[in-house]
């Protein structure tokens, strides 16, 4: 028996190696190298490195956009919360427990963003912004809301929102089908009682559908965390580039300025690490408030 | 027993395999990672390349250049005619939009090719210069004559820049400049002229306003650098001329105090208090922006002189390209022109110095610069250049070309290259009037803010 189980673990590990060495040249690698590049000033752009300890982290410190950055990813991480987890969390339970016909249609349609490039669903909501010939100041115009209409992403306090629509709605459909898989495996009988106990359809979403498909939301919730965080740097970068002026600036975002653009590459990876300390602390504070008991009937 | 042994063996072999990869990966090698360049000959070996031969130059050239609004008719044009020229050398090009960004393994690794035309997004002739990456040819270029005898030192337009006391890191080879285009045939067809002055342009934005009900003026708020350098510098130094805007781009604290940074601020928040500037313009890149003047939502836009070559696929055939430079003077003094000269250079680290020199001495004459002119609508950095001759230039061009080799018409500015230490106050300054232009061209934020905002990060950074 015990040699068998040794066999097992052997095999399980030759099995986890490769994935393993992969995940430590990729991902390991790079981060420790991230950090390492934080503390020297470094173009990026030759083999000239200046170490300077922690100055690049003491100017983060004082820096005022990186401030409006973070405060503009979390803005992004709770509207896409609330926006994506309503949504599709709604239209999941739509298209399993009404009787759609065309369910399969609507499951296609709202999957569609998702196998799209995130740069054409930014390039796609700039033309409907527009401006001038945008859909959305077309629409207010029609229905006589003149004043309405705007330079949504040239306007400061309308930016952040302009962005946050795209990106809700290009999240939907993943989550919805995912909800999906675990409200099918909701046993139909549940249902059936709570109905003879005269439970109103709320009250079954409420006390049946929400608490036996939590680990979907939950696992739903931490991954629009963590790609929010990590993933709106692409659709501002497109739609905005940060501006106008640092309005609708990102992490990533400033990341990519000071690295790329400001021949600052040491900031940029201090910025970087500021990342991933923002993420994890982030993912850590969410899996704390997230944690329920499993509910099973 | 055997069982086991083999399996040791496997083991042993698997996890010798795995450190290989790991090692592989983790190598500084970076010569393979210039696979997406535009590579017409084998890869670079870091081997250093055999001396010139009496019969011409041999061994391999590396060109590094970057294809943007100017296209790469040219460049294919003179690197063949070279190559012709010196059938024994092999020439390889590394060259596309991304071109700086694909060949920065290649600097970074200290194995960079023999020239680098030092122009687009990634490339930064300053920081190349303080990191020891390109050549002194200071010496080389001092010999150097053209055609008719005359030294190439004193025939360019924008001059060779001389760093540490007179040392030539770069040669001037397009002259590129910023400044403001309109719609000839729509002006005449309208009798709109075209403005000569601050007072002059803005009555004329004023003008079209009220005749068209569009705003006149368009410019990208997604890149805020195109005002800067299209309308802010050429403003603050027909105010206070170069020393003026070297000290203002470099965060010097007085600069940002005298009364003539006021000024060209006032007229900025003029333009926006007339609102003649476009509502949108924040949300725009560069690319719509420059759409919407060509379809005439918009009259005035600060664009370089790419923007015809780089359009010229969208434009309407009835538009003609009109060129100023950016009238932000005062009535009766000359118009302000800041060049922004894109240089080339051969790397310290060069394999094939002497073919390098020999390259960049071949494309400085009269003939190139014609081509140069007619394949992409810009202007090689070579005065006494008649274009009006030629028939492939267009018409712009040609009253451009005059204009600039005109002194009286038009007062050049030079931006000087700072050094290492200036230059990261000069980047941050650089961002800070990107961010607060925005506001004030939304009329979010006066004159007077704007100025004591960068006055403070002056002092901030000057501490």
């Amino acid at each position: 028996m015990a040699q068998s189980a040794k066999q097992r673990y052997l095999f399980l590990a030759f099995c986890l190696l490769p994935t393993f060495l992969l995940f430590l040249v990729f991902t390991v690698y790079p981060m420790l190298g991230g950090l390492y590049y934080s503390f020297f000033e470094w173009s990026g752009t030759s083999s000239v490195k200046t170490f300077i300890g922690l100055d690049n982290y003491v100017k983060l410190w004082n820096d005022t956009i990186i401030k409006q950055a973070i405060f503009n990813d979390f803005f992004f991480v709770f509207v896409k919360v609330i926006g994506i987890m309503m949504l599709s969390l709604f239209f999941a339970v739509a298209l399993t427990q009404l009787r759609i016909k065309e369910a399969p249609f609507y499951r296609i349609v709202f999957f569609f963003p998702n196998i799209m490039s995130v740069v054409v669903i930014g390039i796609l909501w700039q033309f409907i912004y527009d401006p001038s010939i945008g859909l959305v100041n077309s629409f207010l115009m029609k229905v006589g809301l003149t004043e309405w209409a705007r330079p949504w992403l040239g306007d400061m306090t309308w930016v952040l929102p302009s962005i946050a629509i795209p990106a809700i709605w290009a999240g939907i459909g993943l989550f919805m089908l995912l909800l999906m898989g675990g409200i099918s495996n909701v046993p139909k009988s549940l249902y059936e009682a709570a109905d003879i106990d005269g439970a109103s359809e709320w009250q079954q979403f409420w006390r049946i559908t929400v608490p036996l498909i939590w680990p979907q939301i939950k696992t739903s919730i931490l991954y629009i965390i963590i790609t929010s965080l990590n993933g709106s740097f692409v659709l501002v970068q497109v739609m905005t580039g940060g501006g106008p002026g640092s309005a609708s600036e990102v992490m990533g975002s400033y990341l990519y300025q000071r690295a790329f653009e400001d021949f600052q590459f040491g900031y940029g990876a201090a910025i970087g690490v500021l990342i991933l300390v923002v993420s994890l602390i982030t993912v850590l504070i969410s899996q704390f408030i997230l944690k329920k008991e499993k509910v099973e009937y | 027993m055997v069982h086991k042994k083999g399996m040791k063996q496997f083991w042993l072999l698997f996890a010798l395999v795995g450190l290989l990869m790991l090692l592989a990966a983790c190598s500084g090698d970076d010569t393979k990672d210039d696979v997406a360049t535009n590579v017409e000959g084998t890869e670079a070996d870091g081997t250093p390349e055999e001396p010139a031969k009496e019969d011409g130059l041999s061994g391999k050239l590396e060109i590094q250049y970057f294809v943007g609004g100017y296209g790469d008719e040219w460049w294919k044009q003179v690197i063949g005619d070279f190559k012709n020229e010196n059938p024994n050398l092999e020439i390889v090009e590394h060259a596309g939009p991304n071109i700086n960004t694909e060949m920065n393994t290649r600097w970074i690794s200290n194995n960079p090719p023999d020239v680098v035309y030092i122009d687009g997004a990634g490339a930064n002739e300053t920081q190349m210069i303080a990191e020891g990456q390109l050549m002194d040819i200071s010496d080389f270029v001092k010999d150097l004559k053209m055609e008719d005898g005359t030294p190439l030192l004193d025939s360019f337009i924008s001059p060779a820049e001389e760093i540490d006391g007179g040392k030539i890191y770069s040669l001037p080879l397009v002259f590129d400049t910023w400044g403001i285009w309109y719609d000839s045939n729509w002006f005449k067809e309208n009798n709109w002229a075209a403005p000569t002055d601050f007072d002059t342009w803005l009555s004329s934005m004023e003008q079209i306003k009220v005749e068209t009900n569009i705003a006149p003026f368009i410019t990208t708020g997604q890149h805020p650098q195109y005002f800067e350098r299209g309308v802010l510098n050429p403003a603050f130094a027909a105010a206070g001329g170069e020393q003026f805007l070297n000290d203002l781009r470099n965060g010097v604290v007085e600069a940002w105090q005298r009364p003539e940074a006021l000024e060209v601020m006032k007229k900025v928040q003029k333009m926006a208090d007339a609102k003649v500037v476009d509502p949108g313009f924040a949300a725009y890149n560069h690319t719509q922006s420059q759409m919407n003047f060509l379809l005439h939502k918009n009259a005035y836009i600060p664009v370089g002189f790419w923007l015809p070559n780089e359009m010229k696929n969208d434009t309407p055939s009835d538009l003609e390209f009109g060129f100023t430079p950016t009238p932000m003077n005062e009535p009766g003094e000359p118009l302000a022109l800041v060049p922004d000269i894109r240089t080339i250079a051969v790397s310290e680290k060069a394999k094939n110095p002497e073919a390098a020199k020999a390259f960049l001495e071949f494309i400085f004459t009269e003939k190139y610069a014609q081509d140069f002119a007619a394949s992409t609508g810009a202007i090689m950095n070579l005065k006494n250049v008649d274009l009006s001759a030629n028939t492939n230039v267009p018409e712009f061009l040609t009253g451009i070309n005059d204009m600039i080799n005109n002194p009286d018409a038009v007062q050049l500015y030079k931006h000087h290259t700072p050094d290492a230490e200036v230059q990261k106050i000069a980047v941050e300054i650089t961002n800070e009037i990107k961010l607060q232009l925005i506001e004030v061209l939304l009329g979010k934020k006066t004159a007077e803010q704007f100025i004591d905002i960068m006055t403070k990060k002056s002092q901030e950074l000057r501490k």
